[in-house]
């Protein structure tokens, strides 16, 4: 999935790029959704009847789907919880349908098993509930790269490290974890991932491809590191290629790294004017209702408890950002005018509880 | 190097309890006009901005300006071991990586010192801009409080409005509404804080009650609280400290219209 060790690389090799942010921190935001990962992770999560994901017996699949796929509802749960309305229009992408373009199809080795009538029942769903979906035609994550870009969302939240790729200013991780995993999100900022690595974005791309993607198969014996170090040193996947000891490593026939590369650039994704406008609208609760109970079998009560949720947490009025008054934040460190020297970072390791007490005691100080 | 000397301890006391449920660590900013913060919690909803000003200190001394980035949790484990009559006097220095506070006892009987590592910490800042406000409202802060508190049971949101009549506080939750009115008191005479408005214009705006709970946290700090109110602008709940600095808390309004929800 996505690209390998593209994680712990940025964390060695540009750390300044991932910040840690509360859940909280997103509130009012709009955030892209890339769905098609979430879909599967419930099939495999609901497991067992992949092909009965909205039909399955009620029970345990209605939290599911209610509280975990569609991010707005867990959102606006937890917003309310701490009586911050959510109000922020996350969009649900719609899961790219494996398989129906050529060119994907042909390089994507991953092998999505949601069905296309999942896709449709999850699509239904969804704006049954108001909440805005695009269908991407070709990657979901190139289409959230796209959003992210024409700043029409904040960032996008996906699992899916390839979306960097795609060149999304910002992916945020772990969002949709379950709020008992009680895991930080994780923002990664494009940007600096290529200031903090040295990188153009042509040449983050081809150390993205020789990790290893989804479109091309890896060359064995070069992993992240080795990937990063060969673009700087050569410039591009050609030269580096060339720079290689044939004995040493294999290069997989056939290795389309071009044609990847070229997906990562121009990924096929709707831009501009083609992309519907993200708006929510009220939940048609007839409409889920019908949906959901009488062609699905779901507890008509569960059902219509979490409406009501969605109904309470979208509310009158929401709650206002302070950036929104104030303008933007300016960003400020501790470590402005002082302790310049190089294990000034040590200080970050040593988590809040770290701080250790002094002793009492006469210090035989006089005053 | 920095050192600074504060008589009346229980004051950081107090500024750290009111600060420390809002935010859990920040920048503390250390400069020859004194000691400020900024710092947002983290859903970027309220603001503390806190000043202390270096001629409330009996010494105060700070060869250049530095940042001193903070636990406050940690901060007030050590500040609790300070007994209340107590002088606070905060030492560090620039290229250390700690930050001392020695406590002695009025009668000089005892004197601690704690060191607290500093740590690494990146805040955001805002920059505020200086506004006029349509209405300031000055109020008993026990009154603010009170009223807080009660409204909190009810409601999650108050709508704070200003008219002539006075400050309207309004809530409305599952069990029922509720309504306070304060109105301008004029008489002098009398032992407890006068309740002020001053009003250009009349401003009704809506916030969670939760923070505005919190802010008064600050209660003990002064007797008095100033509330400050623009339309469209959030809210300023200001408690001054000791004629030396203050403590001021900014907490974006609700926001009727969804679409007009901008970045």
């Amino acid at each position: 999935m996505g690209i390998q060790g593209l994680t712990k690389l940025l964390a060695d090799a540009a750390p300044g790029s991932m910040k840690e942010n509360k859940f909280e921190n997103y509130f009012g935001r709009k955030i892209a959704v890339d769905a098609s990962m979430h879909i599967y992770s419930f099939l495999v999560v609901v497991g067992r009847q992949g092909d009965q994901l909205l039909t399955s017996e009620a029970g345990d699949v209605t939290s599911f789907v209610f509280e975990g796929k569609p991010p707005e509802l867990k959102r606006a749960e937890l917003a309310k919880r701490s009586t911050k309305k959510e109000e922020a229009t996350t969009e649900l992408e719609a899961a790219k349908e494996a398989g129906n373009q050529e060119d994907v199809e042909k390089y994507s080795k991953r092998a999505v098993k949601v069905t296309r009538q999942h896709n449709e029942e999850c699509k239904q769903l969804l704006r049954l509930m108001g909440v805005p979906v695009v269908e991407a035609p070709g990657e979901a994550e190139a289409q959230c790269a796209q959003l992210c870009k024409e700043d029409l969302v904040y960032g996008i939240s996906t699992e899916d490290m390839d979306s960097l790729t795609f060149g999304t200013p910002r992916l945020i991780r772990h969002l949709m974890a379950p709020a008992s995993q009680k895991l930080d999100a994780m923002e990664f900022d494009h940007a600096k991932v290529l200031e903090e690595l040295g990188l153009s974005e042509q040449e983050f791309i081809d150390v993205c491809i020789l990790c290893g993607c989804d479109y091309t198969p890896k060359i064995s014996g070069i992993g992240p590191t080795r990937a990063l170090a060969l673009i700087k040193k050569h410039g591009s996947i050609e030269k580096a290629l060339e720079s290689l000891d044939p004995s040493k490593y294999t290069i997989p026939e056939p290795f389309p790294y071009q044609e990847a590369r070229q997906l990562f650039k121009q990924p096929d994704v709707l831009r501009g004017e083609a992309i519907p406008a993200l708006k929510w609208s009220a939940p048609d609760k007839d409409g889920v209702i019908q949906f959901l109970v009488h062609e699905k079998s779901f507890n008509e009560e569960r059902v219509r408890k979490a409406l009501d949720r969605i109904a309470a947490a979208k509310g009158k009025a929401s709650q206002g950002r302070l950036e929104s008054f104030f303008g933007p934040a300016k960003i400020v460190s501790s470590t402005s005018g002082k302790r310049k020297e190089p294990e000034a970072a040590k200080g970050k390791g040593g988590k809040a509880g770290a701080a250790k007490k002094g002793k009492l005691g006469a210090m035989g100080k006089k005053k | 190097m920095f050192e600074a000397r504060l008589v009346q301890g229980a004051l950081l006391k107090k500024l750290l309890e009111a600060t420390r449920e809002l935010i859990t660590e920040a920048n503390f900013e250390v400069s020859n006009t004194g000691i400020s913060l900024q710092a947002m919690d983290s859903s970027h909803v309220s603001l503390v901005a806190l000043q202390l000003r270096s001629d409330g200190f009996e010494h105060f001394r700070c060869d250049r300006t530095f940042s001193m980035g903070l636990n406050l949790n940690n901060m007030n484990k050590m500040l609790k071991c300070a007994g209340n009559d107590d002088v606070i006097t905060m030492k560090a220095d620039e290229t250390a990586d700690v930050v001392s506070f020695v406590f002695e006892s009025p009668d000089q009987g005892r004197v601690s010192e704690f060191e607290l590592k500093l740590m690494d910490i990146t805040s955001e800042n805002l920059g505020i801009p200086d506004t006029e406000y349509s209405a300031t409202v000055s109020m008993p802060s026990s009154e603010f409080q009170r009223i807080m508190k009660d409204l909190g049971s009810i409601g999650d949101t108050v709508e704070l409005s200003v008219t002539k009549e006075g400050i309207k506080f309004s809530t409305s939750g599952d069990i029922g509404s509720a309504n306070v009115i304060c109105r301008q008191t004029n008489h002098v005479d009398k032992k407890e804080e006068p309740t002020h408005i001053d009003m250009n214009e009349p401003v009704a705006l809506t916030f969670a009650l939760r923070y505005l709970i919190n802010f008064t946290k600050a209660t003990s700090l002064s007797p008095s609280v100033v509330i400050k109110l623009s339309k469209e602008l959030p809210v300023v709940v200001e408690y001054k400290c000791a004629d030396m600095g203050y403590v001021r808390y900014y907490l974006a309004p609700k926001i009727e219209d969804e679409e007009e929800m901008g970045e």
